[in-house]
């Protein structure tokens, strides 16, 4: 695999860092923001973001099992709790608005589990995932660049 | 007999909730990211990536946006209908912004699986690096602002032109 560029624009770079570090205070929940951007990044395939976010998952003590079984969180109950749940499923749906919205059921669930500000935090936080996603996966940034 | 003109429109949906009030942080950081995505960009090719992204993520409220700031820019009308078609439609385009749509498209689709060495050659040919680096930084700042609009249900049609410029 070979990079394709490493260019992104300072000013590009530091604006999606303050968009990421302001969602995740406002979320206010590091190890549920982990999981969040780490099931965003395999939807989106982004080798460069799973390295760097399972890493720092690791650090924050985010068990094992929970990280072996986040691809299938749906069929691994007693695994995640229902905020967790509720968190997950947002971020899929977000994740992959070309196949068609939010559906209400997912938003509700999530609105039950979440105050209004930490809702509106977590879709911060899904969204700028979803950037890193788009700026590392286009550029093929290869993993491993990440240092704790 | 009710002719489908008498008829009543559908009723205006509310958003689900006030986002950027809610998380001014994230907001503040977002207009920023905006204004440094677009750096170096052209204003016309921009708008023809910004419709494009909104149309594939189904966010009413940025192509209410977007295609109302095209047109106040001078953009066609024309050009910006064949967009959902551009692959059939070439010859409404320059082969730059061929090479943005497809992009665009590419970027916005990753879900599906990467971004092809073909199309990322072809926005090669036509952008310089610095300025593939922008429009890959500008196609996910679209990306973004669709999320945001598309889970809160940001509501169309009160958008005037100019108006988050």
């Amino acid at each position: 695999m070979t990079v394709r560029t490493r260019l992104l624009d300072r000013d590009v770079g530091r604006a999606l860092s303050a968009v990421s570090a302001a969602a995740k205070k406002g979320l206010g929940d590091p190890a549920l923001a982990e999981l969040v951007v780490i099931r965003a990044s395999q939807l989106n395939h982004c080798a460069f973001c799973l390295d760097m976010h399972l890493t720092v998952a690791r650090e924050l003590g985010v068990s094992e099992r929970q990280l072996d079984l986040l691809a299938a969180w749906e069929e691994a109950e007693g695994v995640f709790d229902e905020r967790e749940r509720a968190a997950l499923a947002l971020t899929e749906a977000v994740t992959v608005v070309t196949d068609g919205f939010v559906p209400d059921s997912v938003y509700a669930a999530a609105a039950r589990r979440f105050d209004e500000g930490q809702l509106a935090h977590l879709i911060g936080l899904i969204t700028a995932i979803n950037s890193w996603n788009r700026v590392m996966v286009s550029r093929r940034i290869e993993p491993g660049g990440y240092q704790p | 007999m009710t002719t489908a003109q008498e008829a009543p429109y559908a009723p205006e949906h509310s958003p689900r909730l006030h986002w950027a009030q809610l998380a001014p942080d994230v907001y503040k950081a977002m207009v920023r990211l905006d204004a440094a995505a677009r750096q170096g960009l052209d204003p016309t090719l921009l708008e023809l990536v910004k419709i494009r992204a909104s149309q594939l993520n189904h966010c009413a409220f940025c192509l209410d946006m977007h295609t109302k700031d095209a047109l106040a820019a001078g953009e066609s009308v024309e050009r910006i209908i064949q967009l959902g078609a551009w692959e059939e439609s070439r010859h409404f385009y320059t082969e730059k912004e061929l090479a943005a749509i497809e992009l665009t498209e590419a970027v916005t689709l990753i879900t599906d699986g990467f971004v092809p060495d073909e199309v990322y050659e072809r926005a090669a040919e036509q952008f310089e690096e610095a300025e593939l680096a922008q429009l890959i930084a500008a196609i996910t700042v679209i990306n973004a602002w669709n999320r945001f609009g598309v889970s809160t249900r940001m509501v169309p049609g009160h958008y005037k032109a100019g108006q988050h410029k």
